[in-house]
């Protein structure tokens, strides 16, 4: 009779526990997401599910896609595509990559709220960005070196605006390498003479302000649209089409709902 | 409907290379995204599957470092039949013949079957730079072959001499206009013809080559060409009458400089006396304790050029180029002889052959080409004169000899050698006196290395295929002036070089 009611509690104990892990989601990746975008959706999914926890952490979308290669999350947060090595990289562990568009982006230029420039073209922000030039008379400014500031290698913005912007070239060699979005847009914040690049949630950060790229202000229409030149799709990307609570999760988030709180945080919406 | 799209833009892209299939992918999702045709993520779903099939590919496979834009594997195999024979003077021997010794219009031959093989990478890196590297066999700097059979010792068909050599390792910025900076072992970056350098020789140094182009249009550009059209065998026009052309001219000008380092190692600044030339090296040469040169030996070139392009693809080109040498270097410190008439063979062969002292070449290859019923042709030709060929002479014990300082070379070529079923045949003379040109830059096959030569070669070839050439040369020359050896070392080990034939019978491979 013991043992009836001990395995009874065992099962009851192992379901609970069942319970609690099927609950639970694990995300990774990209800073851009993850820094408010995400938090924000899982509490009002939270809101919405209750008993739901989750574990999010964002250290760059290149952490994001191999979690989901080494299977450590259920959600890998990118703001750029998987690279070809990712790829094959995934589909030699049995893994398919798949990537679900949760909003768009635009990378804006920004500088300092007090510098005179009003606009870039997309060959000034190449040179700038390169070294090709290193004083802002060269791009109609009133003088001054030059403080270039990007995100870190790992970060997928920083391979994003290499490839949509600079043509692959390599970043100009004094540029400083922030830890976020946040980071930048202080560090252009403080210093008249520094130009940066975020996401479009960050640029109504205090003391810098978002160039025009070719005329072309990174917008919410500009984007959809795709002609602000600087614009992404960021990524959720899961082992094939997910299921269960990561379903739900992704669902919400292109649904109406997830997409107000998209456009709320300063991403652009799918639709 | 949208899934007949998808599927559509999913076998465009299929049937595309595997290589740029995903790259391919990316400008065709993305138009149909913009005509509104596909959802962006319908796009992406079809762009991660279309890159998953491409890394299971051999192409997916092959990765390339970040800063490579562009790579191109290229290279050759050749299998060579190969006859040269070279006679001795009517004079020789000046001492009594004897095994091994040179005889009186004694024939010296050799017959062999060769290969090479040349296998290249050459590509261009971000912000405009670019390398290049070639692999190679044989140790020569004017040859890739390797004769069958040919090994030392450890029996037949051993490696010894097939050995893998870098022929080319080099790379260099493009980043300014018109302008092209190299350096490293190149390839060679002058326009020059086999009478001057051999074609297999890789300078090492640094090269720095200009080309600007200048577009003359004359009248024409209005009306259209009456009575002009073309048809598809079904009889439906597939080329639009054409606009009047106007006479285009094209000027092409270039300057190509080089500076080679022909002799380096060398210590400079030793410690204790400065060396001379010891009695072992210099008894043939009769420059026994000459001081040994304790600088490097450059190679400097200097040229200029331009072609002329009319209408109809005929062309006009000339490029003179100045070559002078500073500094004797480790190995070419001995003042030039090539060899002599009036001692015996071996004594002959002894003198220094590769002295590159007092030379000052001005060199000017030229070419005009046209074409006659869509066949190619042209005339090419070259002439060169050492100015310091007086005091070359003089050093070699011919004082008075510097009027030797001419070489000049005339042919025509017919047809040319691109793709299946092309011919070409080229026939040239060539003459070259024996204080005129660098011996140890001359082609080593047409006139086995040597100056003081004249004669005729032709070369004919037929592409079998796309990839694969057959090409015949033959060349018979004699010795130009009779009162001097013919300088250089070549295969056939007769100083002076009173006649000599070459046959070679070529098969090439190209990828």
């Amino acid at each position: 009779m013991k043992f009836k009611h001990l395995a009874v509690t065992l099962a009851l104990l192992a379901a609970t526990l069942s319970h609690v892990n099927a609950d639970r989601l694990v995300i990774k990746g990209s800073d851009t997401l993850g820094a408010k975008l995400v938090p924000q959706l899982a509490e009002q999914f939270k809101a919405q599910h209750p008993g739901t926890t989750f574990d999010i952490a964002a250290e760059g979308s290149t952490t994001g896609i191999a979690a989901i290669i080494d299977g450590t999350a259920q959600i890998g947060m990118s703001s750029r595509r998987a690279k070809t090595s990712e790829v094959g990289a995934a589909a030699s562990k049995g893994k398919h990559m798949k990537p679900t568009i949760v909003a768009f982006d635009g990378i804006a230029v920004i500088v300092n709220s007090g510098s005179p420039i009003k606009s870039l073209t997309k060959k000034q922000v190449e040179q700038i960005f390169t070294g090709d030039v290193t004083d802002w008379s060269a791009v109609g400014g009133s003088g001054g070196k030059i403080s270039v500031y990007t995100r870190n290698t790992s970060s997928g913005t920083y391979s994003d605006f290499k490839e949509l912007a600079m043509k692959k070239r390599d970043y100009a060699g004094g540029s400083q390498k922030m830890a976020g979005n946040e980071q930048i847009a202080a560090e252009v914040g403080k210093n008249p003479n520094g130009v940066g690049y975020v996401g479009m949630a960050y640029t109504k950060a205090g003391g810098v302000k978002a160039m025009p790229i070719d005329g072309a202000v990174p917008s919410t229409k500009s984007v959809q649209a795709h002609t602000y030149p600087y614009w992404r799709p960021t990524f959720y990307y899961t082992n094939g089409d997910p299921s269960g609570l990561a379903k739900d999760f992704v669902d919400f988030t292109v649904g109406p709902g997830g997409q107000r709180i998209v456009a709320q945080v300063g991403f652009v919406p799918i639709k | 409907m949208k899934k007949l799209i998808l599927a559509a833009a999913a076998l465009c892209v299929a049937l595309g290379g595997s290589v740029a299939r995903a790259q391919d992918a990316g400008a065709l999702l993305d138009l149909l995204v913009k005509k509104k045709l596909i959802t962006d993520q319908e796009a992406e779903e079809v762009r991660t599957e279309l890159v998953k099939e491409s890394t299971s590919t051999a192409a997916g496979k092959w990765k390339l470092s970040a800063p490579i834009t562009e790579l191109e594997l290229y290279g050759d195999t050749r299998l060579r039949y190969e006859y040269r024979g070279g006679r001795t003077t009517s004079n020789s021997p000046v001492a009594a013949p004897a095994p091994g010794v040179a005889g009186r219009d004694d024939w010296e031959e050799r017959d062999r079957l060769r290969y090479r093989l040349r296998v290249g990478l050459r590509g261009t890196l971000a912000d405009d730079w670019f390398f290049g590297l070639r692999l190679e066999t044989s140790t020569s700097n004017r040859s890739t072959n390797v004769t069958f059979g040919g090994d030392s010792n450890n029996g037949p068909f051993s490696k010894n001499d097939d050995g893998i050599f870098v022929g080319q390792a080099y790379f260099g910025y493009t980043g300014f206009p018109d302008l092209k900076l190299t350096g490293g072992r190149m390839p060679n970056p002058l326009i020059f013809t086999s009478m001057v350098w051999d074609d297999d020789i890789n300078p090492e140094g640094l090269a720095e080559q200009w080309k600007h182009t200048f577009t003359f249009n004359f009248g024409g550009g209005g009306e259209a060409v009456q009575g002009y059209s073309k048809y598809s065998k079904e009889g439906k026009g597939v080329v639009a009458a054409p606009a009047g052309e106007p006479f285009k001219l094209k000027l092409d000008l270039f300057a190509n400089f080089g500076q080679f380092i022909y002799s380096g190692n060398i210590i400079q600044n030793g410690l204790g006396p400065r060396p001379t030339v010891s009695s072992s090296a210099g008894d043939g040469t009769g420059q026994t304790g000459q001081d040994i040169p304790d600088t490097n030996a450059y190679l400097l070139a200097w040229q200029t050029g331009a072609r002329l392009t009319f209408p109809n693809n005929v062309y006009f080109q000339l490029a003179p180029t100045l070559y002078n040498y500073t500094g004797d270097g480790q190995f070419f410190n001995i003042h030039f002889q090539g060899g002599s008439p009036h001692l015996t063979n071996a004594a002959s062969m002894a003198q220094n052959q590769n002295g590159i002292n007092s030379l000052l070449v001005f060199d000017m290859p030229m070419e005009v080409g046209w074409k006659l019923f869509d066949l190619p042709m042209r005339i090419f030709g070259d002439f060169a004169v050492n100015f310091d060929a007086d005091d070359r002479a003089a050093a070699a014990g011919h004082a008075g000899g510097g009027g030797q300082r001419y070489a000049y070379e005339i042919g025509l070529g017919v047809g040319q050698l691109k793709a299946k079923s092309d011919w070409e045949i080229r026939a040239w003379w060539q003459h070259s006196d024996q204080f005129s040109l660098d011996p140890n830059l001359v082609d080593s096959d047409i006139f086995d290395s040597r100056v003081n030569m004249q004669g005729v070669a032709v070369k004919a070839g037929y592409m079998l295929a796309d990839a694969i050439s057959l090409n015949l040369t033959y060349s018979y020359g004699w010795r130009s002036n009779g009162n001097y050896g013919t300088g250089g070392i070549g295969d056939i080990p007769i100083n002076p070089l009173d006649q000599y034939q070459l046959f070679q019978a070529d098969m090439s491979v190209r990828f």
